[in-house]
Parts: structure tokens; C-alpha cells; sequence
């Protein structure tokens, strides 16, 4: 019906960890997923709900134990996939930086991808320059800092850098905007922007802050206590009412709820605004008619 | 199929709470137990008496209500490594290594010299194994930190006194010790996912790979070695921060308090492994 490409299809996914051990948690019991190329996706869910297990599947680091995982051309089921090509083209972004980086200089951090791959010195030392800087890391400034002595921010940087310096075709990014400041946030939304229109980067990204997720993912996907729950554009999901979204975790993005307390006051103003552009030009285009 | 979950094998040193016997055992007479059971492990060498000996772990398992499966699983990683030795000792011990009387030559060829007495030796030796290991898993899964450190600590009060033994300090080290084994597979496995996730190159999915799998092993040592130091160091800050003085003066949140059953079970301990020590087992 239409010419885009899957990429990523998720199908009753189920995983355990620690499986046959005492300390065994069934994290996801059934979870749906499609992502098509060139598309930026949000995972959205309650804390300890199974997003970060489920991420950690699309790029190989968990195997399915029952259902399917395909990623590109990749069947995840098949003991003898080539996950580590698979690797090389999903790129996935650790929910805590402290989990991913393992050098002891973010130059060699960032390196560590590109230096899989073989390439020469003068390439690697190309794409790190290029990774750091696309972040907003100085190359000169940050490549022999320590890693462990940078700050939280600085490490969420890094982390994204080593992955970018990939240069992956998927990229998938475990809450990548908890705890950077709003200037942080601000320019990492406009990276991730600027990677998807200009590189056609696919993006899966796992978020809980439903202001992020509007302002980046064309859908998304809800997850809660191990399942879909439910799927859509950001502006379907959120038509729901805001109770029925409390019943997993989200609640509608700020702006839609001061539309919400205006629409109750009687400003005849539609509801379903997402952003802050859209509800501005709500507003005045309901005041120039009242 | 690779599983980058190594934590599902390590058994050593994690805490299994099923409130079983074990576990509500006073922890002093426990150790004292545990010493005796290695003790016996060590010192029998015979088919039969490590017949006894496996009996006798099995009935602890099933005593402590972890399953059986988890506390065996321990055994996975070690397993190609066992099977290594066990060729190594069966091809390569001659009967002068083995020191036995009347080792039968089953085959011999070149530098290769196969005994019953080295094909004994390798079977023994990886009986033992498996029961040290059950013991030690045993051990940990069944007893609190605070639990070993104060059993330890409580063994060692009389040397303290008499000599100004650091009993307290020893007792401090060997749980940190034990209790970071898992922290240690944990800290393993976020450098292995870290660095494949990147694209880097674990040696495939089976473990006979060894050498390329070695070689991976070499860019994660490095790291793994200054997380240990790393770790060790907020340790540090965190006990300090809270006040950490050492043994001089502490006081307990809860006092060791034994009962009649433990010394039942001590002393049943105690026999089960004289017994296995002095019974002149046949073969
Ligand atoms: N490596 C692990 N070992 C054991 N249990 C785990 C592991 N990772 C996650 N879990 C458990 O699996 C469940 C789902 O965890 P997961 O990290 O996927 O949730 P999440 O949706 O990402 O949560 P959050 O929003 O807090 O990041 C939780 O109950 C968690 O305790
Ligand atoms: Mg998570």
C-alpha cells in the first residue's frame, strides 16, 4: 500500500530477566512495535514498565525469549544473526551515561565505535571531531578530560557522542533528555532534529516527558506494566482523556492542559493543542473572532 | 544462543532469603560448619567418599530451599575450564605425579600417559570443585553480610584479646570480598554490553572460541580493574560519611543469639564430616 520501508518490527516480545534464578523479573509480557525508516518514534511508560528492555532489544544487546524482533534485515530470533553488523547500524544511547562509558579519556570514548570498525587514524580522529562537536563538546577542550570526573550533563554528551561517531542509520536513545538543563534539552531537540532531516536518521526515542515527546516523535508507542497499551500519532494519543491517559503513567503535554482549563471556562478555544505555536495561534485566532 | 546476562550464574556471594533451616542457623555455628564440611572436601580423595560428599551436598540444597538449579547454574562459567583440566590431568599425569600403588596404564603414546590413577585424580578433582563451590554458594545464599561479618568477627574475638588480633577489620574484608563478587559479574557485564554495543567483538557464541574470546576479554580487564578501584573508593567515602570507626566501641542492632538446634546442627556438621574423613572408603 505504501513504499515505506519497516525497520524495526516488534512482535509479542516477552523477556525475563534473570530468568531460572530466584531473582527472576518478567519485564516485558507481550510488546508490539513498528517503526518505518526515516520516522522518529517515542516509547512512552511508567517507570519499571519495560522500556528500557525493550530498546535494549533493538540493537541486540537482549535476545528475544519468545516473539520477534526485527531490525533491517535482521531476525533477532536466529541464534546465528550477525548481530554485531547489526550493531554498527543501530546505534543505541544507554539510559544512564555512567552505564556506557568505559575509557578513562572521552577522546578515546568517543573513539571506541569508529576504531571497531577499522578505519584509519585520520577517520577516526574526522568522526570524533564530528560527534563531539555535533553534541556541543569542544574537541580540544574535552578530548583528554577524564570521563569519571565529568559532570552528569558532560557524561550524557560523551555517551551520545561515541554512538553518533557511528554514524548509525537507526539511532535509539534511552531517555536522552533527563537531567541536562533547559538550554541542554534544547539544543540536544535540535540535533536530533537536524540528524533526522538531514540524515534521515530513524529515531526510536524513550522518554517520559510527554513536552519532549510532542515536540520530536511523529508516533508513539505506550508501554505499561510489560505491554502496548497503546499507539499513534502524538495528536491521537492524546486526544484521550486525560484520565484514561493517568491509567498509564502519562498525562497530556502542559499546554493542552491550560487549553483544557480555558475550553472549561467557556473560551471557545480548541482542546487538542500540542505546542505552544499551536495554541497560540488557537488563541488568537478565538480571540480575533470573539 | 549468547546471553549477556552473567549474573544469572554467579552464585558466589548473592543472598537467597527463603527462611529455610540454613537460613535461620546462628551464622557463628555455621562458619564452624562450613569450615569442617571443606575440611572434609579437601582431604577425601576417594570415588566413593565424594559419592558421600555430593549426597551430602545435594541434601544442603534441598535443606535451603534455593533452587537447585540456581545453585548449580554457578557452575556454568567454570565449566570449560573444568574441562580443560580434567583432559590435561587424564593425558598428562604420569603415575610418579599422581603418586598412587598399582595405577593401571590404559594408554600411552608419545608424552601422553593415561593411568586409572590420573583418570581418578581428574574425576576427584572435579567432584571437589563442584562441592566447594555448592558450599561457598551455599554459604553466602544463606547468610546475611551483617550475618557472616559478625560470625567472623565473633570467631576471631578470642585471638583479638589474646593477641590484638584485627578481627573486626578481617571479618570487615572477607564479606566485602564475597559481597562483591556479584557487584564484580555486574560491573562485568555493563563493560561487555557497553563495548559490544559499539560494535566491538566478543569472539561468536561459543565458548570453545576461547581465543578470540580471550582476546575481546583484553580492552574490558583494564576498565574493569579501575571500576574495582573506583567502586572501592566511594566505599570508602560512604563509610566514612557515616561515621565508620572500625570494631572499637560498635554496638549491634541485633545480637547472635544461638539456640539448641544450632549445636544439633553443628553437631551433625561436625560428624557428617569426621565420618566421610575416617571411613576407609574401598575405592
Ligand atoms: N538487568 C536487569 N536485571 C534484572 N531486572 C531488571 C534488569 N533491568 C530491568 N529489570 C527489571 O525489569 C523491569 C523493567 O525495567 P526497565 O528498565 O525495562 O523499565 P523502564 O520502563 O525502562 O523504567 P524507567 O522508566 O524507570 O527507566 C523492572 O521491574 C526492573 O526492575
Ligand atoms: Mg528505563
Amino acid at each position: 500500500m505504501d513504499t515505506r520501508e519497516l525497520v524495526i518490527e516488534v512482535r509479542d516480545l516477552v523477556y525475563t530477566h534473570l530468568r531460572d534464578t530466584p531473582f527472576a523479573v518478567q519485564a516485558l509480557k507481550g510488546v508490539d512495535m513498528e517503526v518505518w525508516r526515516g520516522e522518529a518514534v517515542a516509547v512512552l511508560g511508567p517507570t519499571g514498565s519495560g522500556k528500557s528492555t525493550l530498546v535494549q532489544h533493538l540493537n541486540g544487546l537482549l535476545r528475544p525469549q519468545h516473539g520477534r524482533v526485527r531490525v533491517l534485515d535482521y531476525d533477532l530470533s536466529d541464534p546465528n544473526v550477525d548481530v554485531r553488523a547489526l550493531r554498527r547500524r543501530v546505534g543505541l544511547v544507554f539510559q544512564f551515561p555512567e552505564a556506557q562509558l568505559f575509557e578513562r579519556y572521552v577522546g578515546d570514548d568517543v573513539a571506541f565505535g569508529p576504531r571497531q570498525l577499522g578505519l584509519s587514524r585520520e577517520e577516526v580522529r574526522a568522526r570524533v571531531r564530528e560527534a563531539m562537536e555535533a553534541v556541543g563538546l569542544d574537541f580540544e577542550g574535552f578530548k583528554d578530560r577524564l570521563t569519571f570526573t565529568l559532570s552528569g550533563g558532560e557524561q550524557r554528551r560523551v555517551a551520545l557522542a561515541g554512538v553518533l561517531a557511528l554514524r548509525p542509520e537507526i539511532l535509539i536513545l534511552d531517555e536522552p533528555l533527563a537531567g541536562l538543563d533547559p538550554a541542554g534539552r534544547r539544543r540536544l531537540i535540535a540535533l536530533l532534529r537536524r540528524l533526522k532531516g538531514e540524515r534521515g536518521l530513524t529515531l526510536v526515542l524513550v522518554s517520559h516527558d510527554v513536552d519532549d515527546v510532542v515536540l520530536l516523535a511523529d508516533r508513539c508507542f505506550v508501554v505499561a506494566d510489560g505491554r502496548t497499551v497503546m499507539a499513534g500519532t502524538p495528536r491521537e494519543l492524546f486526544s484521550h482523556p486525560p484520565a484514561t491517559l493517568a491509567e498509564f503513567g502519562l498525562r497530556p503535554p502542559s499546554i493542552m492542559t491550560t487549553m483544557h482549563a480555558l475550553a472549561d471556562r467557556g473560551i471557545p478555544v480548541r482542546r487538542h493543542c500540542l505546542t505552544v505555536d499551536e495554541a497560540a495561534d488557537e488563541l488568537a485566532r478565538a480571540l480575533e473572532g470573539g | 544462543m549468547e546471553s549477556l546476562e552473567l549474573r544469572r550464574h554467579v552464585t558466589i556471594g548473592q543472598y537467597v532469603p527463603t527462611g529455610s533451616p540454613l537460613h535461620r542457623m546462628d551464622p557463628r555455628f555455621k562458619l564452624v560448619a562450613f569450615v569442617a564440611l571443606v575440611v572434609a572436601v579437601t582431604f577425601t580423595g576417594s570415588y566413593l567418599g565424594n559419592v558421600a560428599l555430593l549426597a551430602l551436598m545435594g541434601g544442603l540444597i534441598l535443606l535451603s530451599r534455593v533452587p537447585a538449579r540456581y545453585v548449580l547454574g554457578g557452575l556454568r562459567p567454570a565449566l570449560p575450564v573444568l574441562l580443560l583440566l580434567a583432559a590435561l590431568q587424564v593425558l598428562l599425569y604420569t603415575p610418579e605425579f599422581t603418586g598412587g600403588e598399582g595405577c593401571v596404564t590404559l594408554f600411552r603414546a608419545w608424552f601422553v600417559h593415561s593411568t586409572t590413577c590420573s583418570v581418578k585424580l581428574a574425576i576427584v578433582s572435579a567432584a571437589r570443585f563442584v562441592e566447594l563451590l555448592v558450599l561457598t554458594s551455599l554459604l553466602t545464599l544463606t547468610t546475611t553480610t551483617t550475618g557472616l561479618a559478625h560470625g567472623v568477627e565473633h570467631l576471631f574475638a578470642p585471638l583479638q584479646r589474646r593477641f590484638g588480633f584485627p578481627a573486626h577489620e578481617l571479618a570487615l574484608t572477607l564479606t566485602i570480598t564475597l559481597r562483591f563478587v556479584p557487584t564484580f559479574a555486574e560491573e562485568l557485564e555493563r563493560l561487555i554490553k557497553a563495548q559490544v554495543s559499539r560494535g566491538a567483538d566478543m569472539g561468536g557464541a561459543s565458548w570453545w572460541r576461547a581465543l578470540r574470546r580471550a582476546r575481546a576479554l583484553l580492552p574490558i580487564m583494564v576498565p574493569l580493574l579501575l571500576g574495582a578501584l573506583r567502586r572501592a573508593e566511594m566505599l570508602v567515602l560512604a563509610m566514612e560519611a557515616r561515621g565508620y570507626v572500625g570494631g572499637r566501641g560498635r554496638t549491634r542492632l541485633v545480637e547472635l543469639r544461638s539456640t539448641p538446634h544450632d549445636a544439633v546442627a553443628l553437631l551433625l556438621a561436625l560428624l557428617a564430616a569426621a565420618a566421610i574423613l575416617t571411613v576407609p572408603w574401598p575405592w
